[in-house]
Formats: structure tokens, C-alpha cells, sequence
């Protein structure tokens, strides 16, 4: 029984000292391969960063540490041109990794909790549509389920990162080392968390999920060059922050967000009702993969 | 529980409120094609197909007239407590789209209603070919909504399938109050409905699952279904008396980027006072010169007209998706209003 006791203190302490943490993260810029499955999905090439050498994701790893966590993140490039890394409102170094395996590590202390988007800024905006973009999520030094200290608490919490991708005019043309002509997007790809629609409206990790009552903060980060008009069906939400900006209380409550490029918000959404709803960009376009309905920027809401 | 709480706070609420006749108000909308001429940067008018939605109270069920299908749709005012019914029935002419995308539903935007109602054919329970709607909205959810198609949304409401339902309050006869809400702040003397839409020619001629819908190039630019290309031919027009105040129910069923200003004879923006987004009152009322309106948001707002005569211009810059290096957008074309006072 002390033993267990002693556990528990052990824990606890443990716990505490998590706002001093140092939190380590390696990421490994690569070539790769992203699919969007169902009709109107395809491979697009992309560039990504990844936890292991030969292993990008789009998007990026989410990176999640606590406010006042000494933070390291080491960037390393294996692709044969520039890249860096930049945690948009954190970090400041944007001079360029040295190709073919050069390295670069990032120290910072964890800034006020919040969420917060990191891509690659050079090459004018190529490098990040290619893939190279993921969330910085800080939570509150305590650990504790509530937006920010003394912040609104919640059930569940969901990060959405929200993009594009324009494969013929730009991903199929800097894949293959061509010149992207860079004054036209037409992005035909919408996505959340790197999926079309069919995905996203099946996957745990996206999907907002609840029995009554419960309440889901929602960390959406726009890494994409269009605006998304983000709807949710079935309830309204609370605006917690735009792009880093508390907003006062009470909070005001909206049914469509919009999040300009490289913009964050952060919601709260609450199950009130039993059902199933869609939540889905309320742009024409967007809710597509080449045109095909519903395999875009979408996502559901399954409230039991 | 938490539910049954919440009831009973919003019951106490209602209580609170002044004591509302709440009526029962059954619409009956059917769907038919239409065209507009419509002239954009152009000079020379292109003739661009629609579907609407149309009021057919008169019994278009069983397939007889379906009255005049309009684009934006029939607006549908509701008081606060009241019940509305829709009944729809899409079926009175030839199927617009083959399966899966054949069909029509009513999706009560920002309405919050069981999945039942909410016209999503993807989710259980909704129909296609022709359905009750019902809803009634509580008290605090005074504001504009929006309704629309959810079938193969990216082109029905592209189409011209959607259109504003205002809540409203009523008084203790149960006659609408002038007023955004219960709240004496937002009363006004005159009301209009800005629906804000976009239109890609492109869009209205693709079928199915084309490629085309992944490109979106409006070339025409609409409020409340009309061009109001210049200050001289305006959208919408109003005559009002000086020193009133003119509520606007911004209604955002474009697919770009918008904003809505007012401006004044000299080009001088003027303040107006957002107290209503998506249908939820804001705990604090913002006077500002310019507000965003993103594809599916809605705002009510009030401008307080000056005490000498003159012209406004309400107007809406719509603009593109991508933002500039500098993280403004560029804008595709302004639509215009006017007040005369």
C-alpha cells in the first residue's frame, strides 16, 4: 500500500515537473507520397517532414508539449535543396537547412498555450504546399484538459490541420525539379489532416465524437493558401481564439468559422443533441478531391 | 441531465421574455429552372440557367403548378417559438442530376435541428424526392439563417437552390417586433436582406462528379439575385427618412471571400453595429466600418442613417480565396446598394 502511495506521489511530482520538461522532437524532411483515397483520389508527390528518415507525413507530425517547456527540435534535410522550419508567432530562424543530410536544432521555451501552425517558409509558398506544414499544439503547464490556464475545460480535443494541394500545376511540376509558375493555384486536393473527405469523415482522430454534455476544443490550423469557411452542422460553437487571440467571455458562439492562410483558431463544440451531422468547408470547390463531392475538406460529428 | 437544465434555463428565459404567441406557419416549396441575364465586367449579357426554389402553396405536391421558381428562393419570416413546417416537394419537373445526385433536400442552415431535418442525404433519415422540414426556433436564436440544398451541394446551391429564413421576435399580440431581438438596442425603422452569392457559368452547365467543380471562376456576382454592378444601378434600393436606423440581414451564400461596407456620396465609410452573427446575439455589440462574411456566416447589423439628407451605399467587395504575399485579397468585383434619405 505505501509503495503504491509512493507511487502516486512519485506521479504527481512527476507530473508537476512537467512544467519544466524538456521535450525533444526530431523531424526528417524527405520525398514522399501522399494518396487520397476513393473517387476522385490519386498519389500526389509531396514533401514532408517525418518522425524517421524516409518517412514524411502530411501534414507534419503534430508536436505537443506544455507552456514553459524547454523545447528542442531537430530538423533534419535530406532532400537536395533548401528548407527550414518555422513555427509561425515561436521561432524566428528562418535561414535555410543545409541540403543533403544537413541538420539544424530549434531551442525554445514553450510559449502561452495555444495552437500554432510550423511549415517551411522558403520558395516562396512551394515548399509548403508540397506538404511541408504540421501544428504546434501547447497545452497548459498543469496538463490539464482546459484550453489555457484557467481557460475553458473540455472533453475531447481535436486538431484539424486544414490544406490544398494543386497537383498538376504545382506538385507534379516541382516533384519532377520543373519551375512552378507560382502566380496561378488552382488547387484541386482539399483536405483535413492530409485526407479527403472519405477519410476524414471516417477517421477516430478527426471526427468530433460525444455523449451528451461532452465538450470537444477543436485546434484547427489553416497551413493551405486559401481561406477556408469551416460549417459544423448540428450545433453552434464557442470562439475560443483567433490566431492566438483569446477572445473575451462570454464567448460568442458561430456556426461557420473562416480561417485565412496560415491562421489558427481554436472551438469548443458541445454534443447537445443525439445524431450525426457533417462539418465541411462551405466553399464550392473545397468540398471536393477533383471535383468529386464530398472526398474534400470535410469531416463528421456523430453525437450519442 | 444537462439537457433538461438547459431547458429549464431557457424555458426561465422565455419567461423572462416578453410572452410570445407562437403560431404555427406551414410553407409548401417546390423546384423549377430559371435564367438571368447576367452581364459581369461585360457589356454583352450571357444568359446563365438556375434552380430555384418557388412557393407552391397552392398544391404543387401532386404535381400541379409549382408556382415561380426564384433565385434567392422564397424568404421565409419566422417569429421566435414558432413552428415551421416546410413541406417539400421537388418532384414536379424532370430530375436535374442523375443518381446519385438526383433529388432535392432543404438544409436548414445554422438551424441546429435533428439529423432527421437537416437535409443532408448522407446522413440518415433525409429524402430526396420530397420531405417535411420542421424547426422552431428558441428564444435568444433570433437572427438570419439560411436555407439550401444538400444534395451535390457544390452545384445545387451553386444553382440558385437556397435563400434567407429571419427570425424573428413578436410582441404580446404575437406581431412582429422591429427589433433584431428582444433587446430594445436592436430595434430599427426599415429592414433589408442581403444575400450575398456568386456565380461560375462553368458550375451550371457541369454534371456529376466533373472535374470542373474543383475549379471555382465566378464571373458573376449577385445580392439578393441581382447584379448591382455600379452605384447607378444598384441591387437593392431603399428610401428612408433621415435619422432612422436600417437594420441589414447579411446572408453569405457566395463561395469566396467577401466584405460588406457602407459607404457614404463622398466614398466615406460609415459605422454600422454588428449585433447578431449566425444567428446568436453577441454578448457585446461591435460598431465597425467593415465586416467579413465567409461562405455560410450571417450577420444582422444596424446603421443609423445621418440627420441631413444624402445617398449610402451599402456594398459588398467580393474578393478571391488566395490572399497576396501581404495577406490581402484581391478583390473580383464590388455589388452595390442604395439608400436615399
Amino acid at each position: 500500500m505505501l509503495k503504491k502511495i509512493g507511487l502516486y506521489v512519485l506521479l504527481l511530482i512527476a507530473q508537476n515537473g512537467a512544467e519544466a520538461a524538456v521535450r525533444n522532437f526530431a523531424l526528417h524532411i524527405d520525398n514522399g507520397n501522399l494518396t487520397i483515397t476513393g473517387t476522385g483520389g490519386t498519389t500526389l508527390s509531396v514533401w514532408g517532414y517525418g518522425e524517421s528518415a524516409g518517412l514524411p507525413t502530411v501534414p507534419a507530425p503534430t508536436l505537443t508539449v506544455n507552456e514553459g517547456d524547454t523545447v528542442n527540435v531537430t530538423v533534419y534535410n535530406h532532400r537536395n535543396a533548401l528548407h527550414n522550419f518555422v513555427i509561425k508567432n515561436v521561432t524566428t530562424d528562418a535561414t535555410a537547412i543545409a541540403a543533403n543530410n544537413g541538420s539544424k536544432t530549434y531551442s525554445f521555451t514553450a510559449p502561452a498555450a495555444g495552437t500554432y501552425v510550423y511549415s517551411d517558409t522558403l520558395n516562396t509558398a512551394i515548399n509548403r504546399e508540397m506538404g511541408l506544414y504540421g501544428a504546434f499544439i501547447v497545452r497548459p503547464a498543469d496538463d490539464s484538459n482546459s484550453a489555457w490556464t484557467g481557460g475553458p475545460y473540455y472533453d475531447h480535443e481535436k486538431v484539424w490541420v486544414v490544406s490544398e494541394m494543386d497537383k498538376p500545376r504545382w506538385n507534379d511540376v516541382a516533384s519532377t525539379g520543373g519551375t512552378v509558375a507560382t502566380a496561378t493555384y488552382k488547387p484541386n486536393y482539399f483536405m483535413i489532416n492530409g485526407m479527403g473527405g472519405f477519410d476524414a469523415m471516417m477517421d477516430n482522430n478527426t471526427m468530433i465524437m460525444g455523449t451528451l454534455g461532452q465538450e470537444t476544443l477543436v485546434r484547427i490550423v489553416n497551413a493551405g493558401q486559401f481561406s477556408h469557411s469551416l460549417h459544423f452542422h448540428g450545433n453552434h460553437f464557442q470562439v475560443l481564439s483567433i490566431n492566438g487571440v483569446r477572445q473575451p467571455l462570454p464567448f460568442e458562439e458561430w456556426d461557420t468559422i473562416n480561417i485565412p492562410p496560415m491562421s489558427t483558431a481554436e472551438v469548443i463544440y458541445a454534443i447537445n443533441q443525439t445524431g450525426d451531422y457533417p462539418m465541411h468547408v462551405h466553399t464550392a470547390q473545397a468540398e471536393g478531391a477533383n471535383g468529386v463531392y464530398l472526398n474534400g475538406a470535410a469531416t463528421m460529428i456523430m453525437m450519442h | 441531465m444537462k439537457k433538461l437544465t438547459q431547458t429549464i434555463i431557457l424555458a426561465a428565459l422565455a419567461l423572462g421574455a416578453p410572452c410570445t404567441q407562437a403560431v404555427t406557419i406551414n410553407k409548401s416549396l417546390c423546384v423549377g429552372s430559371l435564367s438571368k441575364t447576367l452581364y459581369g465586367s461585360s457589356s454583352t449579357g450571357k444568359s446563365v440557367t438556375f434552380w430555384g426554389y418557388s412557393d407552391c402553396g397552392g398544391g404543387g405536391r401532386m404535381g400541379g403548378m409549382g408556382g415561380t421558381a426564384t433565385v434567392p428562393g422564397p424568404i421565409m419570416e419566422i417569429g421566435v417559438n414558432d413552428t415551421l413546417n416546410i413541406n417539400f416537394s421537388p418532384m414536379g419537373m424532370m430530375t436535374m442530376e442523375s443518381a446519385p445526385y438526383n433529388g432535392h433536400t432543404i438544409h436548414l442552415h445554422g438551424a441546429d435541428v435533428q439529423t432527421m431535418e437537416d437535409g443532408v442525404p448522407e446522413t440518415n433519415g433525409n429524402m430526396v424526392m420530397g420531405d417535411t422540414y420542421t424547426w422552431t426556433p428558441q428564444v435568444g436564436h433570433e437572427g438570419s439563417y439560411m436555407y439550401h440544398c444538400h444534395v451535390h451541394t457544390v452545384k445545387h446551391l451553386e444553382m440558385g437552390m437556397y435563400s434567407a429564413i429571419i427570425v424573428r421576435p413578436r410582441d404580446s399580440n404575437g406581431a412582429f417586433l422591429n427589433r433584431l431581438n428582444f433587446d430594445i438596442a436592436t430595434a430599427y425603422d426599415y429592414s433589408q436582406n442581403y444575400i450575398l452569392s456568386t456565380v461560375d457559368p462553368a458550375y451550371h452547365t457541369a454534371t456529376g462528379d466533373s472535374p470542373v467543380f474543383a475549379d471555382y471562376n465566378p464571373s458573376y456576382f449577385l445580392i439578393t439575385g441581382k447584379e448591382g454592378r455600379t452605384t447607378s444601378a444598384p441591387a437593392m434600393t431603399l428610401a428612408a427618412m433621415r435619422s432612422k436606423k436600417v437594420a441589414f440581414r447579411l446572408v453569405g451564400l457566395h463561395s469566396t471571400n467577401a466584405s460588406f461596407e457602407i459607404k457614404n456620396s463622398s466614398g466615406v465609410l460609415q459605422p454600422f453595429t454588428v449585433y447578431i452573427r449566425d444567428g446568436r446575439a453577441l454578448p457585446v455589440a461591435k460598431t465597425v466600418t467593415s465586416l467579413e462574411l465567409s461562405p455560410g456566416q450571417r450577420a444582422d447589423v444596424i446603421a443609423t442613417l445621418p440627420s441631413t439628407s444624402g445617398t449610402w451605399y451599402p456594398q459588398v467587395t467580393y474578393k478571391k480565396l488566395r490572399a497576396n504575399a501581404d495577406g490581402t485579397y484581391p478583390a473580383y468585383a464590388t455589388a452595390y446598394g442604395k439608400v436615399t434619405f
